[in-house]
């Protein structure tokens, strides 16, 4: 098979492949970039919307603890409006506190604390303490249990009473007393005595961290979120790190982990402020956090959301359209690669039937059209051009033959036109008084240059030469017949201006072409040399003697055939014993060369002289080979005809 | 070969330059037909810038003269010289056609 230019083979740039490159690429892109801004719209949604829920949660729960501990306040500032208003005997005193435990659940204890002297005279302490242990309400006297330090000087009674109002104490081990983390609501209580006002003691009542955590991490929060809770100055009290509560404060950790973002958060925490933040847990998850203040206990409330939960949703979901964007994706492939490939299939037959019908079989069957796409358009066209191409082979065909057949045709004329020529040489071998030698090439197949030579009688012999005007087959057709008038009539009339005129006269008639042919004709007479000669308008011819080569002086007669009655002259000239006469055709001196120039008379006088001058067929083929050295493959542009007499004289002149 | 004309009171001047050989021969016969038939009979054919006649240049010069005979019309020839004007002794063209040394003659002499 012969080698195919590149680009006929469908390579790595084919229409398939970059159909997939491209639309695959593209929608890839498209539909990362829409993913990616679906996942952040979302986020920012998700955290707008996120913030409010965290609020509303945080504000609940602030509620419900705020709740609870003003209930707690409540029971405990009407403890002390009682004992101010009322005389209450000690068991009195110890029924009242003990149904304050008894009657609300949120409190764990109460007690009832005096200052010094003011139960009694006698007692200088004085502080009943009812709490929950087991099920049961139990009593006990924080005066002789608190071992370490007299309850005067505890938190929850010295603010308070400092202060002149209630207070919720921060979170403390009662220990000596109800023995648990807890944080008591003190409110003072006074006896007006003469108009004074004398503070008799603090009324507590307790609330245990551990009710408070259950109540916050009561509340739900997705999975892993949760609420806590800290104290006025950052302490931990409610967590579900429970080995934090009581132990850590939001600054420890800052101090800890090293990072001020977090104790930034803290010192908010403890101005009151509420905020919504991110920032990594307590337990080290990246996380939201919504904090608010318990105004009552200047505690705050912290909710906590981590990051990836709360984006679960968002990640499932782009996880869910990234999946079916890769199906699309696949899919879009799957479409493009069979849209390419049924494109290309009709491309990839025609690919094919090209290469039979470069291989010279234009039978070939073409892909079907199925669409008047553009490939249907093509392949239309293509079967178009199979049918013109068939066609113009099939003209090539009948052209190229008809013009064999022409060429055939003329070969045969040529053999005729050379036939009618005389060719054979010597010519005459009989005679010694004379040699002939003649040629003549056409500059195409058959020419209108042609000459003759016969004997008149047994001693004159008429030759001639002569150049029908113009080349190829009317040329030839007219030198026919007047070839063969001048044969006919020189034989008959036997002196050359009287063939001429006769010849003339008979080519006039009818002559509307004005074909014409130049003729030199003359008669030697073999016994005296005399040569007699009439022109009808042929170049002269070269006389060749032992002085020299010269043009024969002849007298120009006009050219035989167009014009009627034209009278020629004869002249007459001797020829010595060795003189050469030269006749030839102008196809000889304007032979020209690739450079248009034309060879010349000067050129023929030099090559004449050159020539060898014994045997006249060597001097006829030197001055022709001369020529064609001239032409140097130049076309030959006329006839190129020679005709040279040499006469050798008498027999006894020999 | 190149032709111009130019009418002329008495007779159209034709003016032909370069080679008329057998390649430019149907041209000229052509443009002269054109000529004969808008109904020109008299003509100066000036050959100054003729370099070149061959046979069947003769031939279609004939013919065109013929062809102005025909219509009782003249043709005279002016400029010849040169290798034009050996051919033209030769072959004894020029006893048959009138030629003037100049266009200006050739034009007196279409004119008488």
């Amino acid at each position: 098979m012969q080698h195919l230019p590149g680009g006929l083979m469908p390579g790595s740039k084919s229409i398939v492949t970059r159909l997939i490159l491209v639309i695959t690429l593209s929608s890839s892109l498209i539909f990362a970039l829409t993913l990616g801004y679906n996942y952040y719209q979302s986020r920012i949604i998700l955290e707008k919307e996120l913030e409010n829920n965290a609020r509303n949660l945080a504000m609940s729960l602030v509620n419900k603890v705020e709740s609870e501990l003003v209930s707690v306040s409540k029971v405990t500032e009407g403890v002390a409006r009682s004992l101010e208003t009322g005389r209450y005997s000690e068991q009195e005193l110890h029924s009242l506190i003990r149904n304050t435990v008894a009657g609300n659940a949120g409190i764990y204890g109460s007690c009832v604390a005096y200052e010094p002297y003011a139960f009694s005279r006698t007692n200088r302490l004085y502080a009943p303490y009812y709490y929950r242990e087991n099920g049961t309400i139990k009593l006990i006297r924080l005066e002789t249990s608190y071992k370490n330090l007299p309850y005067l000087y505890w938190d929850w009674y010295q603010i308070p009473r400092e202060l002149g109002k209630s207070e919720w104490s921060e979170p403390y081990y009662d220990e000596g007393g109800g023995n648990t983390l807890m944080s008591t609501c003190s409110v003072p209580f006074y006896e007006e005595h003469g108009g004074v006002r004398r503070l008799k003691g603090i009324v507590g009542a307790d609330i245990t961290l551990d009710s408070l955590t259950e109540l916050v991490s009561s509340v739900k929060i997705l999975k892993t979120g949760y609420a806590a809770l800290l104290s006025r100055n950052g302490m931990i009290l409610a967590h579900p790190l429970k080995g934090a509560i009581m132990n850590e404060t939001f600054f420890s950790i800052a101090e800890s982990r090293q990072e001020a973002s977090l104790r930034e958060i803290g010192k908010r925490m403890i101005r009151g402020e509420s905020g919504f933040v991110f920032y990594r847990s307590l337990v080290g998850v990246r996380s939201w956090m919504y904090y608010a203040p318990i105004l009552t206990t200047g505690w705050t409330l912290a909710v906590v959301f981590p990051e990836s939960e709360l984006l679960e949703h968002v990640r499932t979901l782009s996880m869910t359209m990234a999946v079916m964007g890769f199906g699309g994706i696949l899919l879009l492939t799957i479409a493009v690669v069979s849209l390419a490939r049924s494109i290309t299939k009709p491309l990839r037959s025609l690919v094919a039937a090209t290469k039979l019908m470069g291989s010279g079989n234009f039978d070939v069957e073409l892909p079907a059209v199925i669409s008047n796409d553009e490939v249907g358009v093509l392949t239309n066209s293509f079967r178009l051009m199979v049918t013109s191409l068939k066609e113009y082979i099939k003209n090539l065909t009948e052209t190229t033959a008809a013009k064999e057949r022409i060429q055939s045709e003329l070969k045969v004329a040529t053999d005729i036109q050379a036939s009618l020529l005389p060719r054979l040489f010597p010519a005459f071998p009989d005679r010694p008084e004379f040699d002939i030698y003649a040629s003549m090439d056409p500059a195409k197949e058959v020419g209108g240059d042609f000459y003759d030579f016969f004997f008149i009688d047994h001693h004159n012999l008429c030759f001639l030469i002569a150049d029908v005007a113009d080349k190829g087959v009317p040329a030839a057709l007219y030198m026919m017949v007047a070839k063969t008038l001048l044969k006919s009539e020189g034989q008959r009339l036997g002196e050359p201006d009287l063939i001429l005129s006769y010849v003339n006269n008979i080519l006039a008639t009818d002559n509307d072409s004005c074909m014409f042919a130049t003729v030199f004709c003359a008669i030697l007479d073999t016994r005296t040399g005399e040569v007699r000669f009439a022109n009808a308008g042929h170049n002269p011819p070269l006389i060749m003697t032992s002085a020299g080569i010269q043009y024969l002086a002849v007298q120009s007669g006009f050219v035989l055939g167009p014009i009627q009655d034209i009278v020629y002259k004869t002249e007459s000239i001797t020829l010595q014993a060795g003189d050469t006469l030269f006749l030839y055709t102008d196809g000889v001196t304007e032979a020209k060369n690739p450079g248009e120039e034309l060879y010349g008379e000067s050129r023929l006088l030099h090559a004449l002289q050159c020539a060898p001058k014994e045997e006249l067929c060597d001097l006829i083929h030197y001055i022709r080979s001369e020529v064609r050295a001239h032409a140097h493959g130049a076309p030959q542009s006329d006839d190129v005809t020679m005709v040279a007499l040499k006469y050798r004289g008498t027999v006894a002149d020999a | 070969m190149n032709i111009q004309t130019s009418k002329e009171s008495s007779a159209m001047v034709v003016k032909v330059t370069g080679r008329l050989d057998a390649v430019t021969a149907p041209e000229y016969e052509q443009q002269f037909t054109a000529l004969i038939t808008g109904g020109e009979t008299r003509f100066v054919v000036d050959f100054e810038k003729l370099d070149y006649i061959s046979s069947a240049g003769l031939r279609v010069l004939l013919a065109m003269a013929k062809q102005i005979k025909a219509k009782s019309g003249q043709i005279h020839l002016a400029n010849i010289g040169g290798a034009v004007r050996e051919v033209f002794d030769i072959s004894g063209f020029g006893s048959i056609f009138p030629m003037h040394e100049s266009v200006i003659s050739a034009l007196n002499a279409t004119a008488g």
